[in-house]
């Protein structure tokens, strides 16, 4: 179609709201020539849809058949999906609108994104999820769930930031501080020693001798005290065994790295190091590994054993320690070089710094590393009663300690400075002194007196002067103060060295001080290869930063091993709080002070064992709940995912940004949102854990949801065995202003009794209490008899009043009355509130802004002859938005929408549109074949019973497959990308997917082939779900067998497999409509109205079908008015050509050509009409009862015919005193078990008319249900105001008409049992109206062999998917609409029609229609022209040609069947991508080993 | 018994919603919540809310306003507390009682002695709370007809 200037309408269309109505209304619109802005404020389309676990009436997993359209309408080329993004304002006009968007701030860059979820995993703050309705948890940064379209992350930010997060920009290591305290919080003490663990390989010592710089940093410490961070790490590394944990398997590289010295530093790199492949081999010169924390630090602190379980862990890895082995004596530096790819060295600094005093060589005057080395290393040292230790650092307060544990009777600290400046921590102080240990401060030895040994010391006394290079005051001596002390032993701690000598053959740089020099950034030393840290570089300090250093020199080396450039680490300043801030969080959680890890009472302190006792679990959640990040609902700036995230996506400085978009015209399509029923007291919710609400339930029972999809109630998480459902909460409420009825909530209800049924693992009892149960859809009636018949659930007619717990077992009792009047108390263990729909109020504020008309409810006010328009011209809606109704009728609204638009905007088509571009495909032909072979989890579909990794290993090494891997969900958009750059690293030119099934998935991943360059039909599926998991649920073996088999399979065809290329077909760009009534009218003329041909089919003799019948609606619209409108529109249409007293002889053809015979006026004329597509809309009609007197009693008249009485105002009727309408006649039983839908509105409208004519009547309607769905329900609501009365009755107990003479009268007797008041009633009626089925003509399945369609068993015409595809069939090009498909109201007829021509917009704008590959090819060398094949070809596709004398195929006609491949007696013909060849390989495959 | 609605006043209804308090007892559809919650309801099953609905509606005028029933009613509002219809059954109780006396089918004194019986009740009421309010331990132990007695005697 050529392009236009548009009239100055805009060819692009605003789409409000991204659930199933929104994108298929954006899909319609975006095929048929239009730009379509999709908006939705979630960061993923979907909608409620998404969260369902299966649909009614087929119990289709929701998501399955929902996510192949979130992906399509993702990648259209005309689509511009904006998710997390909000509309401002709606300006302009009809044509011509300005929108201004706002999009929401993601935090991250959705351009660099690419959906791999490490940033969530890592993200410390938990929240609710929306998705799962609050029952399960997501993170701060997160995707909604796991197939969001676009699977894209954003950081949920709250307002006021609580904390910093000061603690993880304080260690050293960075660890994730705020996650596991949130963790231990939570009471996931296991998760939480797997998140300290992931950054911290030396937990349970850090968690006992960390100088936790995290505490210093810790924002909290600003209100009142720090959290006990390492404590609380304590904690759960007490609880956790680290020999229990397994190891990883990791691939080798091959590499090999030496590391010197197995301290803190080097374990660390070693740990790393063995993490990534590489082969790590430390040589530690002490006799045990483990540096200073075997050697330094005492047992009383760290207890030996939890150092030898935490190196252990570590060589499990496959690190390789040597001890006793020193580099430089031993081994030399070179030697290592030699024989290792790179080298760390983590020596430490071991050697006491001498004191340069007089004396010092005295027996009794020692080295303090060296006493405590000795000490243990489990030597036996003696110390004398009296014992002096020299220094202030942590070194000498643990030889204090030491030498007090040994016997010393006296020890003291002499110390040259003051408490103040003590480097040791000051816990450590306290501890030495509650031990008895004095400090003397100010003092410095001078000389060591004693002859042989040491028996005196001669101090002298210092005071404060000038700062010295550390900062300290430096100690000057006070002339003439020594002073002498009786002594037996000094311990000299000033400080340690770093032994570096054996250095020095490589050249290693070395400082003055003797320690080496590396990049801070990276730990390199000047020797390439060579690398370095720990104490060794930076001289004492804590082992946190030596840990930190062998971290940053593996990364380094890692780096350096494969050959990249290093990464230099970025520092990060812990940041405080403002005192507005710490102002603000102490009025909102006050003061409290540290939890204290309880000790060892100081006079029960026996030897050497550990003194610190850690915390109880009380402690421990209470002090983790202290953690300010803890108690926020946003991100509180970590940074830990813009760490994690690989490809740099995360930008915390992100703002919301503003977009103006022009359109010509907006379709709302917003939905709804579920009742929140805490405001009924009585039912519970909220205030009892076992009542939920039915949403809830759908994420509890789906495998997506919080419990996998094993059924559970929240208080105890056990199985319920009993659930009640209590429908109506939040509908038909007009206390609660909500008196419309929710529609959907009958149908769902049961759908999820069925599915609790099935997925529970004990015997469950299930009963619904209900009204009026209300399942009028499409076969859903049947479905409500087998919930009765087949699931064994209980139904009650009864309003429920009240929920209460029974005991604190977490039971329930539920309190109701029976129609008999007898109330009863019945024990559940679980309640399910089936909720309403209720309107959304931003959509309610956005919709009042634009200046839409909503109704008192809050949904968009629309008219029953428009019901996709709102009051606003240029402005449509559809689904729930207009009422509450199920997925069809949202589908099939948004489609008449979309054709509505299309209509309007039909002058601007194509303008604003882009042609879809794929690259340019592949010749593949000749070479090997390179397959790859993608296997889905499905969640737990698959992966639930399949091992699925299992399968994956499987798949590696069957023959041509280059590539295997497994997906959570193959068919998310996240994995397209993937398959795409997979075809394009390895090079694949064959691709199988092994999942569900290739009816729903097939042609989604042979577009994303086709994307990534190959050819469509290089493309093959493996079922491994519906025809393997699913089956063979109960024997997980079993079906892991099968998979393999049929990946075996499908590998096996796959190497034979070649490009198909499809035949490209023109379209007629004109279009046949079957029946000439309100869907026929309306399907044509919204064609027409685009400017398509259109012939309008009719077997009347005029054009009307059963709306001729209908005088006025409920809204009080006037039917033949608006009837006489249409007929006049499609008379006078010049595009329309309309065939009255038609009839279709006979059909051939395919999509965008089909030809059709017509036979008019009785066989007198036979046209031929060639058109594009077809709508086949031929209604339906009364059915004609034999019961109740029908015929036989003149009074009895059908609803249709009562109302042509009513309009012809005859007397009888509307003059009568008693009328009585006995409604679902001739339906809901066995012969049609079906809902007419239409008859209850019908009936109260017919009895309002009458009520209106004279009130005083009376009226009587005898029900089974009413089912005013919907907003019909104010009417019946009016009926009953009106004072009509309605009396129901059972299908088992019907009412009885009989004529019965009294006083020369025959009165026409109606008997029914009033249920309520236990009596019969017995009413000498007037007139008796029956409110019969709607049937189904005979003829259409006529019709329906023709055009080659499905009806179902009663007779209407069966979609191609009930829930997703409404209007379509199976059969390309063919449509379907009004009662034809099933009964349904004027305005869903309406609504249907449209949608109908809105599909078929979609094929008629197309230029060409691409046909199938895969059809049948002849072998003319081999056919014998015997025509085995055109006899049996069910669409006339083959036939032989006379000429040659061998079978040709019409590929335009082949649908590929197969069936003439089978017949073939010579072999030759044969099906593409079903040859011979193919099937033989697979069977092959499947039977070899039998 | 079969009913023969023809026979019956079906202006009852109409009737019933003239006067006040009865307006809305047309918008029943009949699910039961008013006799489910009703606390006469649950120590009398004779007494069922919504089957007196349904008689005035079906227009049993004598039958209703003869009967034994429509006294029952203590005035608690719970139904009409929870009514989705907003049907107001205790108010439909006052309205039916003052019918029944404006037409006869009980002496004013009658409902005269009817208040008396609610005012003495809820004295004695009173009285029995106060009793275990006072000594709650005592509450626990004390059944309520020996608490009826001491209150009645200090009535």
């Amino acid at each position: 179609m050529e392009k236009q200037s548009g009239n100055g309408k805009i060819g692009a269309v605003l789409v409000v709201g991204g659930g199933v109505g929104g994108i298929q209304a954006a899909l319609d619109l975006a095929e048929s020539g239009y730009y379509v802005y999709l908006v939705e404020k979630s960061p993923s389309i979907g909608g409620v849809m998404a969260q369902l676990d299966k649909t009614f009436p087929t119990n289709d997993c929701s998501m399955c058949i929902l996510s192949p359209k979130l992906v399509e309408v993702a990648s259209h080329q005309n689509v511009s999906l904006l998710t997390y993004t909000e509309i401002e304002s709606i300006n302009g006009e009809a044509g011509n609108f300005n929108v201004k968007l706002r999009k929401k701030a993601t935090y991250v860059d959705w351009e660099k994104c690419t959906g791999c979820g490490v940033c969530s995993e890592w993200c410390p703050v938990v929240m609710k999820s929306e998705f799962n309705m609050g029952l399960g948890s997501r993170r701060a940064i997160y995707t909604p769930f796991p197939q969001a379209v676009p699977k894209k992350f954003v950081i949920d930010k709250e307002e006021e930031h609580l904390c910093h997060a000061a603690c993880r920009d304080a260690c050293p290591l960075h660890m994730n501080v705020p996650g596991y305290i949130k963790l231990i919080a939570e009471g996931q003490n296991e998760e939480a020693y797997k998140l300290i663990r992931a950054t911290n390989p030396l937990p349970a010592i850090c968690g006992r001798i960390c100088y936790a710089p995290c505490q210093e940093a810790c924002n909290r410490g600003q209100i009142d005290e720090p959290l006990a961070i390492r404590d609380l790490k304590r904690f759960v590394t007490d609880y956790t065994d680290v020999e229990k944990l397994e190891s990883p398997t990791v691939e080798s590289t091959g590499k090999k790295v030496a590391i010197i010295g197995a301290g803190p530093a080097g374990l660390v790199a070693a740990h790393d190091l063995a993490l990534k492949g590489h082969k790590a081999v430390i040589f530690e010169s002490l006799p045990k590994p483990g540096g200073m924390l075997q050697v330094g630090i005492p047992e009383y602190r760290l207890p030996k054993e939890v150092v030898r379980k935490e190196i252990e862990y570590i060589t499990k890895l496959g690190v390789e320690i040597k001890t006793g082995v020193e580099v430089g004596k031993h081994i030399s530096l070179g030697e290592l070089r030699g024989e290792f790819n790179a080298i760390f060295i983590g020596v430490g600094a071991h050697q006491g710094m001498e004191l340069r005093v007089p004396g010092e060589n005295l027996p009794g005057v020692g080295q303090g590393v060296e006493f405590l080395r000795k000490v243990n290393l489990g030597e036996k040292i003696k110390v004398g009663r009296k014992v002096a230790i020299i220094g202030g650092g942590n070194t000498a307060l643990d030889c204090a300690r030491t030498a007090k544990r040994l016997g010393a009777e006296e020890v003291t600290i002499l110390y040259r400075r003051t408490r103040a400046e003590m480097p040791a921590s000051a816990e450590e102080i306290t501890a030495a002194e509650t031990e008895g240990i004095k400090i003397e401060f100010l003092v410095a030895p001078s000389r060591f007196i004693g002859d042989k040994r040491l028996s005196k010391i001669e101090l002298i006394r210092m005071k404060l002067g000038a700062p010295d290079a550390s900062g300290r005051p430096r100690p000057v001596p006070i002339e003439g103060s020594e002073f002498q002390l009786p002594i037996n032993t000094v311990i000299a701690a000033l400080g340690q060295v770093a032994k570096t000598d054996f250095v020095k053959e490589l050249g290693i740089l070395l400082s003055q001080r003797g320690t080496i020099e590396v990049n801070p950034g990276t730990g390199v030393t000047n020797i390439e290869g060579v690398f370095a840290g720990g104490d060794v570089v930076t001289g004492p300090a804590y082992i946190v930063d030596a840990m930190a250093a062998g971290r940053r020199a593996a990364r380094s080396i890692d780096a350096f091993l494969h050959g990249m450039p290093l990464p230099v680490e970025e520092k990060s300043e812990p940041q405080k709080l403002t005192a507005e801030e710490i102002q603000r969080l102490k009025n909102r959680f006050g003061e409290h002070p540290q939890h204290k890890i309880e000790e060892i009472p100081v006079e029960q302190r026996k030897g050497f064992e550990e003194v610190t006792l850690g915390y109880s679990v009380k402690e421990a959640h209470e002090e983790a709940d202290r953690c300010l990040a803890g108690q926020v609902t946003g991100c509180i700036q970590c940074l830990e995912c813009v760490d994690r995230c690989e490809a740099k996506a995360i930008d915390h400085s992100m703002k919301d940004t503003f977009e103006e978009v022009k359109v010509g015209a907006v379709i709302f399509s917003g939905g709804f949102e579920c009742y929140n029923p805490s405001e009924l007291y009585e039912l519970g919710y909220g205030r009892l854990p076992n009542v939920v609400t039915s949403i809830e339930f759908e994420r509890i029972l789906s495998a997506s949801g919080p419990f996998q999809g094993v059924l559970q109630r929240l208080s105890d998480g056990v199985p319920p065995q009993k659930i009640a459902f209590i429908q109506c909460v939040g509908s038909r409420d007009a206390k609660h202003n909500r008196p419309y009825c929710s529609s959907v909530c009958c149908t769902y209800a049961i759908k999820e009794a069925m599915i609790a049924k099935e997925h529970s693992t004990v015997p469950l009892d299930v009963t619904i209490f209900f009204m009026d149960l209300r399942t009028y859809g499409k076969d859903f009636d049947r479905y409500y008899e087998r919930a009765k018949e087949e699931s064994g659930i209980q139904f009650v007619r009864s309003k429920v009043y009240s929920i209460e717990a029974v005991d604190s077992t977490g039971d329930l009792v539920v309190k109701f009355t029976t129609e008999d009047g007898v109330t009863k108390t019945e024990k559940f263990s679980m309640a399910v509130l089936s909720v309403g729909f209720e309107s959304s109020p931003e959509l309610v504020k956005l919709a009042k802004k634009v200046g839409i008309q909503l109704n008192p409810y809050g949904f968009c006010q629309t008219k029953p002859f428009s019901p996709v328009e709102t009051s606003k011209s240029g402005i449509f809606v559809c689904g729930a938005f207009s009422a509450p109704k199920d997925i069809p009728e949202t589908v099939m609204q948004a489609s008449g929408a979309a054709g509505e638009v299309s209509t309007f905007l039909a002058s601007a088509r194509n303008t604003l549109t882009k042609e879809k571009v794929y690259p340019p495909e592949k010749d593949v032909k000749g070479e090997e074949p390179r397959i790859g072979v993608f296997i889905c989890h499905c969640g737990i579909n698959i992966g639930g019973y399949v091992n699925v990794p299992d399968v994956t290993e499987f798949a590696k090494t069957l023959p041509n497959v280059v590539y295997a891997e497994r997906n959570l969900f193959t068919c998310s958009q996240d994995t397209q990308e993937r398959i795409k750059k997979v075809i394009e690293e390895y090079k694949l030119n064959r691709v199988i997917v092994a999942s569900c099934t290739p009816r729903t998935h097939e042609p989604l991943f042979r577009e994303t082939i086709r994307k990534a360059g190959l050819n469509p039909y290089l493309f093959e599926m493996a079922n491994i779900r519906d025809q393997c998991s699913w089956v063979h649920m109960r024997e997980p073996e079993k079906a892991t067998e099968k998979a393999k088999d049929l990946v075996k399979m499908a590998v096996a065809k796959a190497r034979l497999i070649e490009a198909l290329q499809p035949l490209s077909l023109p379209v007629n760009r004109s279009a046949l409509v079957i029946g000439g009534g309100v869907a026929g009218m309306t399907s044509a003329l919204t064609l027409a109205e685009q400017g398509f041909e259109v012939y309008l089919i009719e077997r009347g003799n005029v054009l009307g079908g059963v709306a001729r019948r209908i005088h006025y609606n409920l809204d009080g619209e006037d039917v033949q008015e608006f009837l006489g409108r249409l007929i006049k529109q499609i008379q006078e249409h010049p595009k329309i050509r309309v065939y009255t007293d038609t009839w279709i002889v006979d059909v051939h053809g395919y999509v965008g050509n089909f030809t059709t015979e017509i036979m008019r006026y009785r066989g007198r004329v036979i046209e031929k009409i060639d058109h594009g597509v077809t709508i086949i809309a031929t209604g339906a009609e009364e059915y004609k009862p034999d019961e109740y007197l029908y015929g036989r009693d003149p009074r009895v008249l059908t609803q249709l015919e009562l109302e042509e009485e009513i309009v012809r105002e005859n007397p009888d009727i509307t003059n009568c005193d008693n009328l009585v309408m006995i409604q679902c006649v001739g339906c809901r039983n066995d012969e049609r078990p079906y809902c007419s839908r239409v008859c209850c509105n019908e009936a109260i409208k017919n009895a309002l008319e009458l009520k209106e004519m004279k009130p005083e009547m009376n009226i009587y309607i005898l029900y089974r249900d009413i089912r005013t769905y919907g907003f019909y329900e104010v009417y019946y609501e009016e009926a009953r105001r009106k004072g009509i009365i309605f009396l129901h009755y059972d299908l088992e107990d019907k009412p009885r008409v009989s004529q019965e003479r009294k006083g020369g009268q025959l009165l026409l007797r109606v008997q029914v049992k009033d249920k309520v008041l236990g009596d019969e009633v017995a009413i000498d009626a007037d007139i008796l109206a029956l409110s019969v089925a709607m049937v189904s003509p005979p003829e259409v399945r006529e019709l329906a062999m023709l055009y080659k369609v499905p009806v179902n068993e009663d007779g209407f015409f069966l979609e191609a998917h009930v829930k997703l595809r409404p209007v379509d069939f199976a059969t390309e090009g063919v449509f379907v609409c009004g009662l034809a498909h099933a009964p349904k109201s004027l305005e869903e007829s309406i609504a249907q029609a449209k949608a109908a021509a809105s599909r078929a917009t979609t094929i008629l704008v197309k230029d060409a229609i691409i046909g199938e590959g895969i059809v049948a090819s002849v072998n003319e060398a081999l056919c014998s022209g015997c025509g085995v094949c055109e006899v049996l070809c069910p669409y006339g596709a083959i036939a032989v040609d006379q000429e040659k004398g061998v079978s040709v195929v019409n590929e335009a006609l082949c649908k590929g069947c197969g069936t003439c491949c089978a017949a073939c007696p010579s072999g030759a013909v044969q099906q593409r991508g079903f040859t011979r060849k193919e099937i033989s390989a697979m069977l092959d495959a499947a039977l070899a080993g039998v | 018994m079969t009913v023969a609605l023809n026979e019956l006043d079906t202006k009852f209804k109409y009737d019933v919603s003239n006067e006040p308090g009865g307006e809305n007892i047309k918008l029943c559809f009949a699910c039961g919540l008013c006799t489910a919650s009703c606390p006469v309801a649950d120590i009398d099953q004779n007494f069922n809310p919504r089957r007196i609905i349904r008689m005035v509606l079906l227009g049993m005028r004598k039958e209703v306003l003869s009967s034994d029933t429509i006294w029952f009613c203590i005035q608690c509002y719970n139904c009409q507390g929870h009514c989705p219809q907003n049907v107001d059954f205790a108010d439909i109780m006052k309205a039916l009682r003052s019918i029944a006396v404006r037409e006869g089918y009980v002496a004013p004194s009658f409902v005269e002695k009817i208040k008396e019986i609610d005012v003495f009740c809820q004295k004695l009421r009173h009285e029995m709370v106060s009793a275990i309010v006072d000594s709650r331990s005592r509450g626990a132990e004390v059944e309520p007809s020996g608490l009826a007695k001491e209150a009645l005697e200090r009535l």
